[in-house]
């Protein structure tokens, strides 16, 4: 899978869902982005991703309910004198919460390929020459992640043992420095080996330049007209907005913004289930 | 001004003349006025942890001084360039580098990918470095891994890769810091292995070495350094030190400390061991081995309590853990090692002295320093003397001896075999087969989730 492909794809999809207000259009794009994530990752190793979009979408939903006291449909109201949460509650502020969480998911989502179907190489390998060393560090550094989850629980259980245990922030001193101090040694020896190789010595080349095939020109064909084609359609007005406020009317589709959105589910078809 | 000593007969692929190098804050010289030739073959780079072998090393690819900073004085050449003047990431053509830590060297995700990441820094054109990759990868033993992911494989394949990863930069020296101390018996052979066919392929090799028996063999020289001076002695007159075994044989085993009954575990939820059924008794020590990966660790953190079995019952008599993890330095986070000390003492509310096992295990003379300041091999001990002093009941290890030089083993077999004989039972994992032979009461072996009772061979 080519990273230049994919990176067309997300940027088609987070145009249009950052581009438009009308929710019809964004829940298409995360439809898109969600079963093209689906077929390609699997809803498996999606897991950890639908708990984190949810609870994202959940907690803008209720914020913007609690916060947002406009609109004309009143559900109920809590009295002026209780601070932050009194006032109305509002159908529209529900609505317009939902909203902004579909944006949400579906940039999150969009944005997803690029940790769950391409190795930090593909990413590297599709970044222009002048960044190449830039991101070769931040793959790098991207190795060193796993290694402060794993250094966290070691020091943890090794300190519980010792006898430490759990008393107020101040005492957590004892685990956090040594993990803060073991990833900074870790840094300092991958930037030690990374440097004993070389890095920084010249221009860096490539092992692998990844090559556009027929069906990565044809995804990158179908982003490029669903963003264009989604312009356009604003444009001559046939892509109308959507407001919630002041009071809740149901989005209007338009047949050619519709058809520039389905576009984005081309990858469903040309892109491989990743083993 | 000492003679030059040379390490071999033929041109010098690097060359130490009277190099002297103080670390950043440091008012003694880590090296002081080394003068070294190293040829071609292998030379064996020996000595006490803490003694300058890693500083040693790292002067030969200019990590020392380009990267750690400091003060340097003399001269150190390698293949003609002036290694003070040239950065680190220029001399990688002509030197590479394998690290201790497998872990902590790879960049790539991919074998191959990580094999050709030092040919992408310097520039080689794509069209070149396929076959420059797999020539590596076939000479260091490790074709059939190139399309693996890095974080699949074993520690002593991973080092393997690291030496590919060398290779490929075509360069006229290998230096080799300790590349086994983590590894197993067979991880350890084939990497060794490799840097016999690196010799034989005619490069010049500099490998710091626990493991001895078959480089001694093999090694054209071995360079003893010890207190930042360098010795060259020749390998026929040179006998690495053996392990002198005088603890004393333990007293019959006591009651039981623990047992595991049908238990099935691994972290993560994945079961790593399968129905495990196994018992220790006071007194006795217990020695697991098998190789990387076999769930030596994960046996050890579920006898400490620290990892719940999935299936089956762990039952541990109540008292205190000595817990050694497999990363020392997960627990060193006080200033100063007699603090590290002190401070388990404390928590166990026991009177005794730090000084007493700081003694025993031959820290005293660093008790004020930084723990994290020390060698490995020094650090090891700093934090075996965090965690074993006072009476534990149960003392868990987890490869104690790794990076340790024959003194440093020496006194840890000693302590051992005290809390052993106080009744104390122990649990050690080690691919140390001399440890092992000199202590174990019973050995098991850990492979595959599966545990296999092996007889002791006490010394």
């Amino acid at each position: 899978m080519n990273a230049r492909t994919v990176a067309a794809w997300s940027a088609a999809c987070l145009f249009i869902v950052l581009f438009t207000t009308n929710p019809a259009y964004k829940l298409i794009v995360l439809l898109a982005a969600f079963t093209t994530l689906a077929a390609s990752a699997g809803i498996r190793r999606m897991r950890r991703l639908l708990v984190g979009v949810a609870c994202i979408g959940i907690v803008d939903v209720v914020l913007n309910f609690v916060s947002a006291h406009l609109g004309r449909t009143i559900l109920f109201s809590l009295p002026d004198s209780i601070p932050a949460l009194g006032g109305v509650y509002t159908l529209e502020a529900l609505a317009s919460g939902l909203s902004g969480a579909i944006t949400i998911a579906a940039a999150i989502f969009a944005a997803a390929p690029f940790s769950l179907m391409l190795q930090p190489h593909d990413v590297m390998d599709a970044l222009p020459r002048a960044l190449s060393r830039t991101g070769t560090a931040i793959a790098a550094s991207m190795n060193l992640v796993s290694m402060v989850g794993t250094t966290f629980t070691e020091v943890t259980e090794a300190q519980r043992l010792r006898g430490w245990r759990p008393r107020g922030p101040a005492s957590w001193a004892e685990v956090v420095v040594p993990v803060v101090l073991t990833s900074a040694e870790g840094s300092i020896q991958l930037a030690e080996s990374m440097e004993a190789r070389g890095f920084g010595s010249a221009t860096r080349t490539t092992f692998q330049r990844p090559k556009l095939g027929n069906g990565d020109w044809l995804v990158i064909a179908a982003s490029s007209l669903a963003a264009a084609g989604f312009v356009a359609a604003s444009a001559m007005g046939w892509a109308s907005d959507w407001y919630a406020y002041p009071s809740l009317s149901a989005p209007r589709i338009g047949l050619a913004p519709l058809a520039a959105c389905l576009l984005l589910f081309v990858p469903v078809l040309m892109w491989p289930r990743r083993a | 001004m000492p003679s030059l000593v040379c390490t071999g007969a033929d041109v010098a692929a690097a060359r130490l003349i009277q190099l002297t190098y103080w670390y950043p804050n440091s008012a003694v010289p880590a090296l002081s006025e080394v003068s070294l030739d190293f040829s071609e073959g292998i030379t064996l780079v020996a000595g006490p942890s803490g003694g300058g072998k890693s500083t040693l090393l790292r002067v030969l690819n200019g990590l020392v001084p380009h990267f750690h900073g400091g003060r340097i004085s003399g001269r150190a050449d390698v293949a003609g360039a002036d290694i003070i003047r040239t950065p680190t990431r220029n001399l990688a053509r002509t030197v590479g580098f394998v690290f201790q830590d497998p872990e902590l060297q790879a960049v790539y995700d991919v074998v191959e990918r990580e094999v050709a990441f030092g040919l992408e820094n310097i520039g080689v054109p794509a069209a070149a470095m396929r076959d420059r990759v797999d020539e590596a990868l076939g000479e260091a033993g490790v074709m059939h891994l190139a399309r693996r992911r890095v974080r699949t494989l074993s520690g002593g394949e991973r080092q393997r890769v690291a030496i590919a990863s060398v290779l490929a930069m075509q360069p006229r020296l290998v230096v080799l810091d300790e590349p086994t101390s983590q590894l197993d018996d067979e991880g350890a052979s084939l990497v060794i292995s490799s840097a016999i066919r690196m010799a034989q392929a005619g490069h010049s090799v500099v490998i710091s070495e626990h493991r001895l028996e078959r480089l001694t063999q093999v090694a054209e020289n071995v360079v003893v350094v010890d207190r930042g001076t360098a010795e060259v002695r020749q390998p026929s007159a040179w006998r690495p030190i053996r392990l002198t075994m005088d603890a004393t044989i333990g007293r019959s085993p006591g009651a039981e400390a623990w047992s595991l009954s049908g238990v099935t575990a691994g972290p993560g939820g994945r079961p790593v061991l399968q129905d495990v059924n196994l018992a220790g008794r006071r007194g006795e020590l217990v020695a697991l081995s098998g190789p990387n990966g076999g769930g030596k660790t994960t046996l050890l953190r579920v006898i400490a309590g620290s990892l719940e079995p999935l299936a089956g019952k762990v039952e541990r008599r109540p008292g205190r853990i000595a817990y050694l993890p497999q990363n020392p330095t997960a627990l060193l986070h006080r200033p100063t090692v007699r603090s590290e000390v002190r401070l388990t003492l404390d928590r166990a509310r026991e009177p005794d002295d730090p000084d007493q096992m700081l003694a025993t295990l031959g820290l005293l003379a660093m008790a004020e320093r930084y723990p994290r300041d020390l060698s490995s091999g020094e650090r090891q001990r700093a934090a075996l003397a965090a965690v074993l002093p006072g009476r534990p009941d149960l003392v868990l290890l987890d490869e104690p001896t790794r990076g340790m030089d024959p003194f440093a083993r020496g006194a840890l077999i000693k302590v051992v075999a005290a809390l052993r004989d106080a009744g104390s039972a122990i649990v050690l994992a080690t691919h140390d087969a001399e440890l092992r032979d000199a202590l174990a009461d019973r050995v098991v072996t850990v492979c595959g989730g599966m545990v296999t009772e092996q007889p002791a061979m006490r010394t």
